[in-house]
């Protein structure tokens, strides 16, 4: 009698390889040391960043500085995501709008947002507002274009049928154009959840006296490698959680997709 | 497909460590940068040397003695970086360049990380932040601070510092003062009125401010308080390997700093050959008036000489603002055995 093979869960099997790759990329990270013997300056061991760590979090300061800038993302976030979903489904349906603002919207793509965050710290103070902006400016453009690809990918059939059920703007929006539009659109807010966290941090580069971004600058500046990579560690760790929410977002609402 | 997947994972190991070690092995056998001069048949030393900061008048004593042949004379080919002070520390710290220009404060940061760097020619003999108001805020001297809003760069570095030591020479406790980080945004911030008062570098923003028509107070921190200010730094291997090179560039960087100091006019010309925007007469008046006013923060008998007190009283300073947390050995972070 031939055995049957039990299948582990899907799950399961990603879990080792991340792990797999973690511990890989740590033995690596500590085989340089060996080899390199580096100072902790130049690159410090994986212990010594883990202990840095622990100390940031049993004093408290890891929360207070990840609060602050998860505060300034989820705000950034939302602002430019609300604003290039609402603008993108605009010029998607208003061509004259399109052909006037795509030029000014692809140029804004051109200026680099490490020029501009001053500016914005001057025009609009040091406090969250100016770093919300970064990151606005930064989720932006992504988004912008996804929605607008989303809604033009919607087939002409389907409108057709809307159309011929006597559905209205709003029930044609509802009903169909975000549905449909919704996987495309949810790969841009993806995009835009890693983006932000840059945003901030740039925001917080200019001017600022708490945030990750604080954080990695006070470690630049008084020589505390460590420091600097448990910043990058907290930031890293951050994006990857916006991205898998938004990842699961996505996962829950297009059930209906799957399912067809 | 399991293969697959296990031969990426072996690529990006061979990369990585191919990466690693080949960069590992050029920072092993990088030579020193040595050419011969075949006009005079004599090693010439190539030297980048990291500034802190963008091209800039305030450099002019470089400029002069690159110019007037004085680190030729020493047979040294200087080229100047314009990159962040604190990778010029780290860059000389971890040996990859012998010199940098970098302030007292990052000095005594980076030996407290094991960096070991030193100070050799202390340039700016009296530290160069002040703090500045504009006469209409009523603020005439550093206790009228009390109650005000006061904008800052960061809440570390050379402004902090000169913060902190004015606000502890005067007797003012940190909440007697609502302190903002500003970034170096305190023009637009005095100017709209954010903050009351700032924290700058006296030869810069001030006179930006007096140029413009604005009556302001300045409130030095030199006058409160010496602190350790810019100056050559170098390695203890460079120190111990090659002392000769350390006393040629201190040499003739101070035979430049003299000459700036005796003829700025001059001076000024050379800077206009290396300094970006001198084409206008606005910013040449401007830039004029930041060289003179920074000559007097060079002057010093004998120029380039660091002081002991000074050097306490600064890691005194940032410890007590908890900056500095381990400790430092303070003479060893500076030598006066290199000036001529």
């Amino acid at each position: 009698m031939k055995r049957q093979k039990v299948r582990k869960p899907k799950w399961m099997g990603q879990g080792a390889s991340v792990g797999l790759s973690m511990g890989l990329f740590l033995l690596i990270w500590q085989g340089v040391i060996w080899l390199g013997e580096y100072p902790t300056f130049i690159l410090p061991s994986p212990s010594a960043v883990c202990e840095r760590w622990g100390d940031l979090i049993a004093n408290g300061a890891l929360w207070l500085h990840t609060a602050v800038t998860l505060r300034e993302v989820l705000l950034g976030l939302g602002l430019g995501a609300l604003t290039a979903i609402v603008l993108g489904y605009l010029l998607v349906h208003s061509p004259p709008a399109e052909r006037l603002l795509t030029p000014y919207i692809v140029a804004s793509q051109s200026v680099p947002t490490v020029a501009v965050a001053p500016l914005l710290v001057i025009w609009f103070g040091t406090g969250t507002f100016s770093k919300v902006l970064v990151c606005a400016l930064i989720v932006f453009f992504p988004i912008l274009m996804n929605t607008m690809v989303g809604v033009r990918s919607v087939s002409r059939d389907l409108r057709d049928l809307m159309r011929t059920l006597e559905a209205n703007r709003w029930q044609m929006l509802w009903l169909l154009e975000v549905p449909a539009s919704l996987p495309v659109l949810l790969s841009g807010l993806k995009m835009g959840a890693t983006l932000s966290v840059i945003g901030a941090v740039v925001g917080e580069f200019v001017a600022s006296d708490r945030g990750l971004g604080y954080l990695l600058k006070q470690g630049q500046q008084l020589y505390d490698t460590p420091l600097v990579f448990v910043g990058i560690g907290t930031l890293v760790i951050l994006a990857q959680s916006l991205y898998g929410i938004v990842a699961l977002g996505e996962y829950a609402l297009s059930r209906w997709q799957r399912a067809v | 497909m399991k293969s697959q997947g296990l031969s990426w994972v072996r690529v990006v190991s061979l990369v990585l460590l191919l990466g690693l070690g080949a960069g590992h092995w050029t920072a092993c056998t990088s030579e020193r940068p040595e050419v011969v001069d075949e006009t005079v048949n004599r090693q010439v030393e190539m030297i980048r040397l990291p500034m802190g900061f963008v091209a800039n008048v305030q450099f002019a004593p470089w400029y002069v003695a690159v110019e007037r042949g004085y680190f030729a004379d020493e047979g040294i080919v200087l080229s100047f970086d314009y990159s962040w002070e604190t990778d010029g520390v780290r860059l000389v710290g971890a040996g990859e360049l012998p010199f940098a220009i970098a302030s007292g404060d990052q000095v005594l940061l980076a030996r407290a990380q094991d960096l070991p760097v030193v100070t050799v020619v202390n340039w700016f003999r009296r530290f160069p932040v002040a703090i500045v108001a504009l006469k209409e805020s009523g603020i005439r001297s550093p206790r009228d601070l009390q109650g005000h809003k006061l904008g800052i760069p960061e809440t570390f570095g050379a402004s902090y510092i000169g913060w902190q030591a004015l606000r502890t020479a005067v007797g003012l406790e940190d909440t007697d003062v609502q302190l903002e980080v500003i970034g170096y945004t305190a023009l637009a911030n005095l100017t709209t009125g954010q903050v009351d008062a700032a924290v700058v570098y006296a030869n810069n923003e001030p006179i930006q401010l007096t140029q413009s028509g604005h009556d302001i107070t300045l409130i030095p921190v030199a006058d409160y308080a010496t602190l350790v200010s810019n100056g050559l730094i170098t390695n203890e291997r460079t120190l111990q390997e090659r002392p000769q090179l350390v006393r040629a560039m201190a040499r003739a960087f101070l035979r430049g700093l003299s000459d700036t100091l005796a003829d700025p006019d001059t001076a000024f010309e050379i800077c206009q050959q290396y300094v970006e925007g001198l084409d206008t007469p606005e910013n040449t008046r401007m830039q004029r008036v930041v060289l003179e006013a920074t000559l007097p923060y060079w002057q010093g008998d004998p120029l380039g000489w660091s002081d002991l007190a000074a050097w306490q009283q600064t890691a005194e300073v940032m410890q007590a603002a908890g900056l500095l947390t381990e400790s430092v050995s303070v003479e060893a972070a500076f030598s006066n055995e290199y000036l001529p």
